[in-house]
């Protein structure tokens, strides 16, 4: 059987830091597995793309570094989506079952959280700004941010702690000390959460019942809930379209067969050989996305700006209901079962629009910047699955709460 | 008809940081090719650009320097356009929150009266990579240099206010004296640091309509943009003229030929929001504190050197319109040389022999404290000026002090009078005819005769006291 593994670590075993560097043994042992979007020195970071392919990273993403330094092994890259944008054609999560403790998958609407649903782990999706981007081969520059997935949320926290805080190479990062990403007890008596009632909107009536279930499970378990509203909570689906499709337009600019990546023959001049070149390395739906993304910059981008005006103001927005609720519960992602085989393509949505319907209640902390919490359901149905979100930077209570609701010590019959 | 030209100026000013402006890179473009690049200014995949602080700052002080406002909030846009020497498909520039709006420079007309120039906005910019052509044996080949790619500049847009080639050389030679004063660039268009493009339209004298305009580039030299401009003129009245619209496009000026040509112009799209660059946040302490670093700034300097040291007005302009010079200046006057010697000296002696010997003043072994001493020696009648230019002609070579190689070289003037009376006597032993010449009336003899004494003398003789004995023995004799 073919592993999900594209590359293997090739130091088999983990021998301490590398380098000779003592490590501070905070994650020690602990098995990482890693898309090859994420740089790690001399590995073929080639992101899913064949516009990268022969591209071996020169560094260590900041992410990495810190890895390495706390004592973590790092397994292998991954098999990921083009540019990890949506699943299909990945293998997101799939590490977990090949002897990885946690994988690293970028989070640009959601796909942590999808490819948590499908594994029945949890996810977390930290606050924009708090993890170095330095080193990640993105696609999204202002949405996207490298997602946690581990079957626990305990090697999650640990893992944030680690690769979370300052970078003085990603100069988008807080200057700030980072937060505290520490547990804390949560008291459901003393804690609201808020429910956002159009985020069920559109909905299957399947997902609008598992959203109902999680809030009455929230209740049976001792938290107050209120219910918020956000009209324009499907605006999240369009601003991320439109200025997602932009930035990666401009993001993938640079892939031109110049330095690396297989350069199309035939060509009778540099602009030629840019466009066959980049003709032949993206695949349909990415091409689909990009060139959505040039429309909106060359033929409408007042549309463009239109959607960085309603983004900001959603952003103002979800802070508000975060004032007024200290969690916010949202409807779970789409519950895709994994592909038949391990290796295979995945079911690859046909479309922009079926992807964006994939990822419709994640999207909004990848367009808002906040944190996102996902928790499997248990086997038995005893208790369902959650999106969980909260204030930018709230990281650490989040993972507290999504603590509180997996331990069953105050758990009731409900 | 009578028709009168509407010119507008795109300045870009390479900054004179220690760095680049997105990465640790040295900022020296000229380097051996391809020596100064890193995965941010090659735009690897997953590099971040991080704006340099001193390229902020001397941006900051060359917006002050020529009066413009900063913006408390400024922001970098992605331009966006494909070629060689842009490997990631997008410039790094500040197209809709540029760093100041405002300013302008005052400058005197061709008819004398004052004129404002006014700049509409600065803002900052990376430069990208060089791209050289060559023959690989009969085969062109195009090679990139990225020692280039990341190079920060700022680019100065003005208003439409020029209406004569001889107000843009004006409004150019003002500006780079006060970036010079604000220490953020060597601005020279001879070597690159700055380039100046036009826009150029010409519209039916006393009326105020904007028409198509032409850009104008290539050229490197404030001459070069004067003759550009006046070609222009002609060809798009010529053109005017004979029933052609102009139409909108780019030519390139020709020095030699002094003609401008039409060319392809890049394909460009428009400007969207970097999502990796932070919006800059100029705080009023900030901009405060780049406000008290800017020097006196060369205009308010001509008046004090006029006041404070009788220049005339021309002369005090001239001393301040470089910072160095102008520095040099009041280093002498500093030292108690006369102002009126060390002006002359300066200008007439250290500055040719700076230039010919293709230094900089600022680092040339002739510094006002050298240079005080020897006219200090002058002005004590140690040595004469003859000796004083042979000497200032070694300092360029060696770092002895003026007194050692006076000393070496045996340039002590003599003053003697007993010394100096045999060579005087001699001289009039040998010159009847001009002596007969003085008596007889004519007084330009007594130069020759002092000349001759000089020549004798190996050029040491103190001319005054030769002056004093010819004299002397000429009115005793008869
Ligand atoms: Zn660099």
């Amino acid at each position: 059987m073919e592993s999900t593994f594209a590359f293997l670590n090739p130091e088999p075993v983990f021998q301490g830091s590398p380098h000779g560097g003592a490590d501070d043994g905070y994650l020690r042992g602990l098995r990482v597995a890693l898309q090859p979007s994420i740089s790690v020195r001399d590995w073929p970071a080639e992101a899913g793309s064949v516009a990268l392919s022969g591209f071996t990273a020169l560094e260590d993403a900041t992410v990495v570094q810190r890895l390495r330094q706390a004592g973590a092994y790092l397994r292998g890259y991954t098999r990921m989506s083009e540019f990890g944008f949506g699943l299909g054609g990945g293998e997101a999560g799939a590490a977990l079952a090949e002897g990885a403790d946690i994988e690293l998958v970028l989070d640009l609407m959601g796909e942590s959280r999808a490819a948590a649903a499908r594994w029945k782990v949890s996810a977390f999706k930290p606050s924009y700004s708090l993890v170095s981007r330095l080193g990640i081969v993105g696609l999204i520059p202002s949405m996207e941010c490298c997602g946690l997935v581990a079957p626990d949320l305990g090697t999650i926290r640990k893992t944030l702690q680690t690769v979370a805080g300052p970078d003085d190479l990603d100069f988008s990062l807080l200057d700030e000390e980072t937060p505290d990403l520490s547990a804390r007890t949560i008291d459901p008596a003393a804690t609201t959460v808020g429910l956002i009632r159009e985020a069920a909107d559109g909905l299957s009536t399947e997902r609008q019942e598992a959203f109902h279930t999680s809030a009455r499970y929230l209740e049976s378990r001792g938290f107050t809930l209120k219910e918020l509203s956000l009209p324009d909570f499907a605006l999240f689906s369009l601003v991320h379209r439109i200025i997602g499709s932009v930035e990666a337009s401009s993001a993938t600019g640079r892939y031109d067969s110049v330095r690396y990546g297989p350069r199309a023959p035939g060509a009778r001049n540099w602009n030629e050989m840019y466009l066959r070149s980049r003709d032949a390395a993206f695949g349909t739906f990415l091409k689909s996305f990009l060139l959505q993304g040039a429309f909106f910059q060359f033929n409408r981008y007042e549309a463009f700006e239109a959607a960085c005006r309603i983004r900001a103001q959603l952003v103002t927005e979800m802070a508000n209901l975060c004032l007024r609720a200290e969690y916010l519960l949202l409807p779970t992602p789409q519950d895709t079962p994994p592909g038949p085989t391990v290796g295979a393509p995945a079911d690859r949505p046909a479309s922009l629009s079926a992807t964006y319907a994939q990822f419709d209640s994640t999207l909004f902390a990848n367009v808002t910047g906040q944190p996102a919490l996902y928790l499997p359901p248990t086997a038995d149905g005893t208790r369902p699955g959650f999106q969980l979100s909260g204030a930018a930077l709230s990281d650490g209570a989040l993972l507290s709460l999504g603590e509180h609701l997996l331990s069953d010590a105050n758990g009731e019959e409900w | 008809m009578d028709y009168e030209a509407v010119v507008g100026l795109e300045i870009h000013v390479e900054l004179n940081c220690a760095t680049k402006m997105f990465c640790d890179c040295p900022n020296r473009p000229g380097d051996e090719p391809n020596i100064n690049v890193c995965p941010t200014c090659l735009w690897l995949p997953g590099a971040l650009p991080r704006l340099s602080e001193q390229a902020l700052e001397k941006a900051a002080l060359l917006c002050l320097a020529l009066g413009a406002e900063l913006q408390p909030l400024c922001a970098f846009d992605q331009k966006v356009y494909y070629y060689p020497d842009l490997p990631k498909g997008y410039q790094l520039s500040q197209a809709h929150l540029p760093l100041s709006r405002g300013g302008a420079i005052d400058i005197t007309g061709e008819d004398g009266a004052p004129r404002r120039l006014r700049i509409h906005h600065i803002h900052m910019e990376e430069d990208v990579a060089k791209l050289v052509h060559e023959m690989e044996g009969r085969t062109p080949i195009g090679l990139v240099d990225f020692n280039r790619a990341g190079t920060p500049l700022v680019e100065i847009v003005t208003e439409p206010d020029f209406r004569t080639p001889h107000e843009a050389m004006e409004f150019l030679k003002a500006l780079r004296t006060q970036i010079r004063y604000g220490g953020a660039s060597e601005c020279s268009m001879e070597n690159g640091t700055m380039r100046a493009d036009a826009n150029i339209s010409i519209r039916p004298r006393g009326t105020t309509q904007m028409n198509t305009k032409v850009e104008v580039k290539n050229m490197n030299s404030v001459r070069h943009v004067g003759d550009a401009i006046a070609y222009e003129i002609e060809r798009q009245t010529a053109s005017v003229e004979s029933g052609e619209p102009v139409v909108l496009h780019t030519r390139l000026w020709d020095p030699d030929k002094k003609v401008t040509s039409p060319m392809r112009a890049k394909f460009e799209g428009p400007c969207v929001p970097d999502p990796s660059v932070p919006v800059i946040r100029l705080s009023g302490e900030w901009i405060a504190e780049m406000r008290a670093r800017l020097p006196e700034m060369p205009t308010v300097r001509a008046e004090r050197l006029a006041t404070e040291y009788g220049l005339a007005p021309d002369e005090a302009l001239t001393v301040s319109a470089d910072p160095q010079v102008a520095d040099f200046f009041e280093a002498l006057a500093a030292q108690e040389i006369e102002p009126r010697t060390a002006l002359h000296w300066l200008t007439t002696q250290l500055l040719p022999a700076v230039k010919d010997t293709r230094q900089e003043l600022s680092v040339c072994r002739v510094t006002p404290a050298r240079l005080g001493a020897l006219l200090k020696m002058m002005a004590a009648g140690k040595i004469n000026a003859n000796a004083a230019r042979e000497v200032l002609t070694r300092m360029f070579h060696t770092d002895d002090t003026p007194e050692a190689i006076v000393a070496a070289q045996g340039f002590t003037q003599v003053s003697d009078p007993d010394a100096l009376g045999a060579m005087v006597q001699q001289v009039l032993d040998e010159q009847p005819a001009a002596v007969a010449d003085y008596r007889g009336g004519q007084v330009k003899a007594l130069g020759f005769l002092v000349g001759r004494v000089m020549q004798a003398s190996g050029g040491k003789a103190n001319p005054k006291v030769i002056r004093e004995l010819l004299t002397d023995r000429l009115s005793a004799a008869e």
